[in-house]
């Protein structure tokens, strides 16, 4: 415990420290918000792609993962292969993930030569306007780890509790609606609450298949971070210290709702 | 057969699923094995290994093997302090066990990148080696995964298993060795490789903290792919740092069903 | 009148088994009437009920509801409801919404379904707990629970799966009596599954299972007293076996010869059984009592079970009959006793395993043939007991 709170106490307070000039590389600390105000449109502009792109993948990671959940328990055996498969999926690093991801979505990548379809028809998923393939491979990856998540917290008894509403008169769809989703909720808000904050700070992945501008808040930050420029550490860190208020508003805002559900059991 | 009338949900529905669990890794398989894949052809003209060469040449086994001893080393400091709070937290050994869930989540909340940024800074001053800087960060972030996967599995044990066999002769010390430890055998190993997954996946934080000076297979990864154009090296570097948590994982997995077999009959 | 539920020659195996798990089941449930199905584990009990609910396919026979079969009709649109062994409250709903589950499922509003609800928790006194959560509940609140949970889906047949089997006898004894107020307050139409007799008491009939085959149909008096076969007769328990041959309405064995009962249709190789409670500790030297020495004498309950080894039994066989005595008996291990046997009007005859009833066709008579009997009197088969 004390470790967590040294390690990550001290990082948080060196972030805002230096991103409010306290803290230079070299030179006399001052007290300026240059870091924040000297590149706020990019900033929002960074924010606004990253909460775009978490936002994506966390729902479609939730749907997806949801869906291999429900398959998995209602199908019994032959549903466990499809927990096999989503743990594997779970150990494959996202950058191993991205690199894929990029060979398959490309302009001259897998689904291209596949699909039949013109190198110039072909839709800008990797680099373009939109993150499409930053959002397909958080959402692919973090849908295996919510339905493993699912799968076990609904696990053992569900087999059970749906005979019942089998016998009270539920028929497959009011199974789901009425006793797999709310059985299902706790994991599944909790595990979204992951996916989106692990989105909105990942790096790695937008920094592979993103576009240059505006770049998400992670690849900013480590841009600026790496630059030669001295003065660009602050706004680094001011970069830092939005993705981090972003991450903690949105746990803020959502942990009350993930406590309430899973408070009952 | 009542479920007859749902046939082509039950095989299509699963089907399409897996399809989109394995898909994205398609590619990484083709061009492992092409040594000559140009333009907008299916397959690679060449078949060969090429890349494996290549991938030689550039240092991939002392990458994953650095890669292998950040993951054990992570897995060695997270899963004995997991178990500890796990511990505590499952078998609600604590009077206020909120505010440790609380701290738990900082690590997941916050983004890998700021907090090896903040560090950065602090690390430079104390002239903290590298690989100590990064061991540790990363212990940080696979703390709460070992808590929460013990925290799991201490709530399904019971305590009483210890108890009878402190009434059977065992001291406290025995008692935890012998008889709760390997009741928690499954929870501990997925712990453990959790917490081995984390440093031997990690990107950001060794490239912050390391500055690019600990190439771990990541690395190597992150550079042939943002840089190189060599998609068949790339392949092969995602592919190779995939295999050995897949192999681990289907290892365990075979052995925990001969197990449970073993039980039943 | 047709039947509430009637099973017609269901025949049910497990995937992969060899031998079915139920052969050619038949049971019919009249309107307002309770069933019980009694069985020792393993014989099929739960599954005739899954069949009947529909949570099991069967390989052959039919399920009728009013006389309309509902064989392909899945479990949540037959007329019934089941109420298992465990109680299996959803844990993501408060007791009163458990209730209420199945009158939301029907689309009644929630605060209609919650005031129904609330009556039916009422019925089994829990209504002051509605708004506990099911993990605050003890086991038998849960079961009760569970029990106002199938009331209130208000079905035509409820069937009741070992429901109070893992309740303490004290909470079991009040479910039974619980049971038989909503009997008086609701007229349900019930199938209980148990293999427990008192339970099986409850019910205004009672099918005893064996092997997946329905061996007898019939008040729980008359399994006490006119078990139809020995299957039957060691289920319930209690009863000493006297191997033997009927002949013109007289059973002879080597304890004597005893009159048939009337109303038992058995000739060629029988077993005559007496009950522990009917046969009687007398002084060794009363006229037309049996001699014996005591071997083991056994608490059971408030009786005391006096196992006595008979002078009479020839060679190798030792005959020994078990008697319930009266309190306060000072016989031990050792002494000499007699032992009355009751009159032809409490004794009791059933076929030998593998014979028919009469009359026997010869090929099966010779196929039991070999199968001697010789201790089937032994005390520790002729106990065995009714709650296995």
């Amino acid at each position: 415990m004390l470790l967590i709170v040294a390690v990550t106490g001290t990082a948080l307070a060196a972030v805002i420290a230096t991103s409010l000039g306290l803290l230079p590389l070299v030179g006399q600390p001052r007290l300026s918000t240059t870091g924040f105000t000297s590149l706020s449109g990019d900033l929002r502009l960074a924010a606004e792609e990253s909460l775009l792109t978490a936002v994506g993948a966390t729902l479609l990671a939730a749907a997806m993962g949801m869906l291999i959940a429900t398959i998995v328990l209602h199908t019994g055996r032959t549903g466990w292969l499809l927990v096999g498969v989503s743990a594997a999926v779970v150990t494959v690093p996202h950058l191993v993930g991205a690199t894929a991801t990029g060979l398959l979505l490309s302009d001259v990548g897998l689904a291209q030569r596949w699909l039949d379809v013109p190198v110039t028809a072909w839709p800008e998923l990797v680099g373009g306007r939109w993150p499409w393939a930053t959002v397909f491979e958080l959402a692919w990856k973090e849908s295996a780890f919510v339905a493993v998540l699912v799968v076990a917290s609904v696990g053992r008894h569900y087999a059970q509790l749906r005979e019942v509403a089998a016998v009270l008169g539920a028929g497959p769809r009011s199974q789901c609606r009425r006793v797999l989703l709310p059985l299902a909720a706790p994991a599944l808000a909790s595990s979204s609450l992951i996916v989106f904050v692990y989105a909105l700070g990942t790096y790695e992945v937008a920094r592979l298949l993103g576009r240059a501008f505006p770049e998400p808040l992670p690849v900013m930050a480590y841009r600026l971070f790496t630059d030669i420029d001295v003065a660009s550490r602050p706004q680094a860190a001011a970069t830092a210290v939005v993705a981090t208020g972003l991450a903690l508003l949105a746990a803020i805002s959502t942990l009350p709702l993930v406590r309430r559900l899973g408070a009952d059991r | 057969m009542r479920r007859t009338a749902h046939q082509p949900n039950h095989t299509a529905i699963p089907a399409l699923v897996l399809f989109w669990l394995l898909v994205p890794l398609t590619p990484l398989l083709l061009w492992v094995v092409a040594s000559r894949w140009s333009g907008t052809a299916r397959l690679p003209q060449d078949f060969g290994l090429r890349g494996w060469q290549e991938a030689l040449d550039a240092g991939m086994l002392t990458a994953l093997v650095r890669s292998a001893l950040l993951g054990l080393a992570v897995a060695l400091i997270a899963t004995p302090l997991g178990v500890l709070a796990g511990r505590a937290l499952g078998w609600r050994l604590l009077r206020r066990p909120a505010l440790p869930s609380i701290v738990l989540l900082a690590p997941v909340v916050l983004a890998p990148f700021a907090v090896a940024m903040g560090l950065d800074v602090v690390i430079l001053r104390l002239r903290v080696p590298g690989e100590v800087a990064v061991v540790l960060v990363l212990s940080v972030f696979a703390l709460p995964y070992t808590t929460f996967t013990m925290r799991a599995t201490y709530l399904a044990l019971d305590p009483a298993l210890e108890e009878q066999a402190r009434v059977l002769g065992a001291s406290s010390r025995q008692a935890r060795r012998r008889v709760t430890l390997p009741a928690a055998t499954t929870g501990l190993v997925t712990a453990t490789g959790l917490a081995f997954l984390v440093g031997w996946s990690d990107y950001a934080v060794t490239l912050l903290i390391g500055g690019g000076q600990i190439v771990t297979a990541p690395m190597l990864i992150g550079s042939s792919a943002a840089g190189s154009g060599n998609d068949s090296l790339t392949s092969t570097l995602a592919l190779s740092a995939s295999l050995p948590p897949l192999v681990a994982l289907a290892v365990f997995t075979y052995a925990a069903s001969r197990r449970r077999t073993a039980a039943h009959s | 009148m047709t039947a509430a539920l009637k099973l017609l020659a269901i025949t049910h195996r497990h995937p992969g088994a060899e031998h079915p798990t139920l052969t050619e089941v038949d049971l019919e449930v009249q309107d307002g009437q309770m069933v019980a199905v009694l069985g020792p584990s393993g014989s099929g009990k739960t599954t005739l009920l899954r069949v009947a609910a529909g949570l099991e396919p069967a390989e052959s026979g039919d399920v009728l509801l009013d006389g309309t079969s509902v064989l392909g009709v899945p479990p949540e649109r037959r007329d019934l409801t089941v109420m298992f062994q465990k109680p299996h409250l959803f844990p993501h709903l408060s007791v009163l919404d458990n209730v209420a589950f199945a009158d939301r499922l029907r689309g009644r509003s929630r605060s209609q379904s919650r005031a129904a609800a609330q009556r039916y928790l009422d019925l089994v006194h829990l209504g002051d707990l509605a708004r506990r959560r099911p993990r605050q509940l003890s086991g038998g609140q849960e079961q009760r629970v569970a029990l106002a949970r199938a009331l209130a889906a208000s079905r035509r047949v409820m069937l009741l799966d070992e429901p109070f089997s893992a309740l303490d006898t004290g909470l079991r004894t009040s479910m039974h009596q619980l049971l038989a107020e909503l009997r008086a307050a609701l007229d349900p139409t019930i199938v209980i599954v148990t293999h427990d007799l008192d339970e099986a008491g409850l019910a205004d009939r009672v099918a005893v299972l064996v092997e997946g085959r329905i061996e007898q149909f019939d008040t729980i008096q008359a399994l006490y007293t006119k078990p139809s076969t020995l299957a039957v007769a060691r289920l319930v328990g209690a009863f000493n076996e006297l191997p033997g041959t009927v002949e013109s309405g007289v059973h002879h064995s080597r304890l004597g010869a005893f009159a048939v009962p009337p109303t038992a249709h058995v000739a060629g190789r029988a077993i005559l059984l007496a009950r522990k409670e009917r046969l009687a500790l007398v002084p060794p030297e009363t006229t037309a009592a049996l001699t014996g020495r005591v071997v083991q004498v056994r608490q059971s309950g408030p009786h005391r079970d006096v196992v006595v080894e008979l002078d009479r039994a020839r060679g190798d066989d030792r005959t020994r009959v078990e008697v319930e005595a009266r309190l306060g008996t000072t016989l031990r291990p050792g002494d000499r006793t007699g032992v009355l046997l009751p009159g032809s009007g409490e004794l009791w005859i059933v076929p030998e395993p593998g014979v028919s009833a009469t009359p026997p066709p010869p090929a099966r008579v010779s196929d039991s043939a070999p199968r001697v009997h010789a201790t089937v009197t032994d005390a520790s088969v002729a106990t065995r007991s009714t709650k296995g």
